[in-house]
């Protein structure tokens, strides 16, 4: 099998240490200065594994590129000793230059011993020169460092620069990609507009999202570090979504394309959740079914090719699962958002203290609705069961009703995603939208995919939630496929259905 | 040179230099901003064989309106203001459709009225063009029913001149143009709604006699 590298995340840092002391026994970095370099905003860490369920990290590599600096530096990399001379630490150092180009590099440099001619072969053959040795720079070892640098060929192999502005529901989020590589994901939400009204309004959504335009693509740009000019196109959501919301995104982007020249991209925003993967992965492994879950849509996917095969297997028919978050966490005087509340009350909850429906899973139902959602039932069931409780003078157990729910949404969520993947015979299973930061959500799905041998793949939450880098990713596919841009006349389309992964 | 921007009534773009207009869009179809603005843009650009970085002022009219097509001109100007390298300034609809007026005939009081949707009118009271030719406003913009606004008038006794202009880019950034030169250009863009936005707050226990204890 091929192996996989991904971004590394402070999850990855115990494993990465046990590497690290297995490669450098003797001048081992210490735990602070890993977890340092692993969150830092300059350096970018790849962990390489030769299994999809990650069952043991088999290498890792990290780069530095300092935002006004045209070049960077390969700070370390390592290979499990187990797992050397199958071409891993060749991989991972082709991600890095890649990466490297991506952030604005002209050059990069590396230091290798002067006793390790293997490692040294390997930097050469990538067209590394050696140009300066440093005397006794290894200790305790008291070994030479040869510096190699290597001039990166930016024309050749730079991916496109790409904004993405997403304006679909209430998040106005700017982000800015090179190719599959992450410079900026500004958001700002309206979510404390609306909850007092315990969901979203469309027209306090869309005000928010003019008023937030400027700011937040000022900040993109300023945390991208580019000049609009550089950009090589555009991207915009122009649905599913709120219309209201959606126009203010369509209008700003179209005026944004006039004003620099540049192409523009109408892009669905679902399948923008699933292109997300590629910015922490490098690619997406296809096929791939795609569980959509936020407070908004509910859709699973199947997804043979991002750019032109992505079917819609099924959604909800009525609430979406947030919705029916936020619908519960109100009637049961919880707050609003409704996911994070009921995900606290539910911890000292049983979540089957109650036996709430799930939606849509009898086997008269499972015919005609095998991979459709109902949520709509299951909030009048909650509150018939809360309205007797009330009635017989008896104390609702909050907690107990808080797991229940919760239970029975990520229960019907799960067990269908999975059949899915069994179904179409497909063992990759990728999360995307708001409700994935539900920790029961993310824990069973895990368990249930652990059971059946598929690969669960859960894209940072500040990816899964709406961004612009979505959009800037799926943008960056398009042109990098060679797809035409859209033309102007492009509209907002509140139901873009899954299979118009670019408005013409 | 000035683009003006307005999609208070239909989509409406201008370019305007030195005073003069040199190409204006319009579609009025109110139902459209969003698909029509991008080329109503482009359009007189290349009518006036005009280069986007050769704009140095763009002006968006703020409304009032109650369409959902009034924020898509406040962010294409916003936008192109932002890719453009230009400056961003905004001005009141119903001061260009009373420039339109005022400069045509003699100062007078005048009233410039628009659709407000649900039986409401926006409105503002002008009462000629000052020294920098700019439509003197003395009321408004604000929302009302017209038998109120007749009300209103009637008791105060005036009689203004009724508008029958309609809303024009061309006039918004002409007037851009009067009060870019009398330092006046004013950088608020926020739309004008003059409503709040329909929202009912949900009483959280409508279901319950009392709320639930946990």
């Amino acid at each position: 099998m091929k192996p996989y590298i991904r971004l590394a995340t402070e999850a990855d840092l115990e494993s990465i240490m046990t590497l690290e002391h297995a490669s450098f026994p003797r001048d081992a970095w210490p735990h602070e200065s890993m977890l340092f370099e692993l969150n830092a905003n300059h350096t970018r860490y790849f962990v390489l594994f030769d299994d999809p369920s990650e069952t043991s990290l088999k290498a890792y590599a990290g780069l530095s590129k300092l935002p006004d600096n045209f070049s960077a530096d390969v700070q370390t990399i390592a290979v499990d000793p187990a797992a050397r001379g199958q071409g891993f630490g060749r991989q991972l150092m082709e991600r890095l230059l890649t990466e490297a180009v991506n952030l604005g590099a002209t050059e990069i440099f590396l230091e290798v011993r002067a006793d390790n001619p293997v490692a040294q072969n390997l930097y050469a053959s990538l067209g590394f020169d050696h140009i300066d040795t440093r005397k006794r720079y290894y200790q305790p070892d008291d070994v030479d460092a040869w510096v190699m640098r290597l001039t990166l060929n930016a024309s050749a192999t730079k991916q496109p620069l790409v904004l993405g502005i997403e304006s679909s529901c209430d998040e106005t989020g700017v982000g800015i990609v090179r190719g599959n590589t992450l410079l900026a994901n500004v958001i700002s939400s309206s979510m404390d507009l609306h909850s007092r009204f315990g969901g979203v309004v469309p027209e306090i959504a869309a005000r928010a999202h003019l008023e937030a335009l400027q700011p937040t693509l000022e900040k993109a740009l300023q945390e991208a570090q580019i000049d609009l000019s550089e950009l090589d196109a555009i991207a915009v959501t122009n649905g599913p979504g709120l219309a209201g919301a959606l126009m203010v995104g369509v209008g700003a982007a179209k005026a944004l394309a006039v004003a620099t020249g540049k192409p523009l991209y109408a892009v669905n925003h679902l399948v923008g959740h699933v292109g997300v993967d590629v910015l922490e992965r490098g690619e997406l492994e296809l096929p791939t079914i795609a569980l959509l879950v936020s407070g908004g849509h509910t859709s699973l996917l199947k997804v043979e090719n991002l750019l032109d095969n992505v079917e819609l297997l099924g959604e909800t028919i009525d609430d979406a699962a947030g919705e029916a978050f936020d619908k519960v966490a109100r009637l049961l005087g919880l707050g609003y958002p409704g996911g994070p509340v009921i995900d606290e009350a539910a911890k000292t909850g049983d979540p089957k203290a109650i036996r709430f429906p799930r939606g849509l899973s009898l086997p008269k139902d499972m015919e005609k609705h095998r991979y459709d959602f109902s949520f709509s039932g299951l909030k009048t069931a909650v509150a018939r069961w809360v309205e007797v409780k009330e009635m017989n003078n008896e104390e609702v157990p909050l907690n107990d009703v808080a797991a229940s729910f919760r239970e029975a949404v990520v229960d019907v969520l799960v067990t269908k995603a999975v059949n899915a993947c069994i179904d179409h015979n497909i063992p990759r299973l990728l999360l995307g939208g708001g409700v994935v930061a539900n920790a029961r959500l993310r824990e069973l799905a895990q368990e249930k995919c652990n059971e059946h041998g598929i690969e669960l793949r859960i894209p940072a939450f500040s990816l899964c939630t709406d961004n612009g880098a979505m959009i800037a990713t799926l943008g960056a596919q398009l042109v990098m496929a060679g797809r035409k841009p859209s033309s102007l006349s492009f509209g907002a389309n509140s139901t873009l259905p899954v299979t118009t992964v670019q408005t013409a | 040179m000035i683009l003006a921007i307005d999609t208070s009534a239909g989509t409406s773009v201008a370019l305007i230099e030195n005073g003069e207009v040199r190409a204006e869009a319009n579609f009025e179809d109110n139902m459209r901003h969003a698909e029509v603005i991008g080329e109503a843009i482009e359009k007189v650009l290349a009518e006036a064989f005009v280069k986007p970085e050769q704009i140095n002022v763009v002006v968006a009219g703020r409304g009032p309106a109650p369409f959902t097509g009034l924020r898509v001109g406040i962010a294409a100007a916003t936008m192109f203001a932002a890719g453009a390298h230009a400056k961003l300034f905004g001005a009141v609809s119903l001061d260009a459709i009373a420039r339109d007026e005022l400069t045509r005939g003699e100062n007078h009081l005048l009233l410039v009225t628009t659709d407000a949707r649900r039986k409401e009118v926006y409105w503002a009271l002008y009462e000629g063009l000052d020294s920098d030719g700019v439509p003197n406003r003395i009321e408004g913009p604000q929302v009302a029913k017209p038998q109120d606004l007749e009300e209103l008038l009637k008791e105060r006794g005036l009689d203004p001149v009724r508008a029958q202009a309609k809303m024009s880019a061309t006039q918004l950034g002409l007037l851009a143009y009067d009060l870019q030169k009398a330092g006046r250009l004013n950088q608020d863009t926020t739309a004008l709604y003059l409503r709040q936005a329909d929202a009912v707050e949900p009483n959280p226990n409508k279901r319950f006699g009392k709320p639930v204890s946990g």
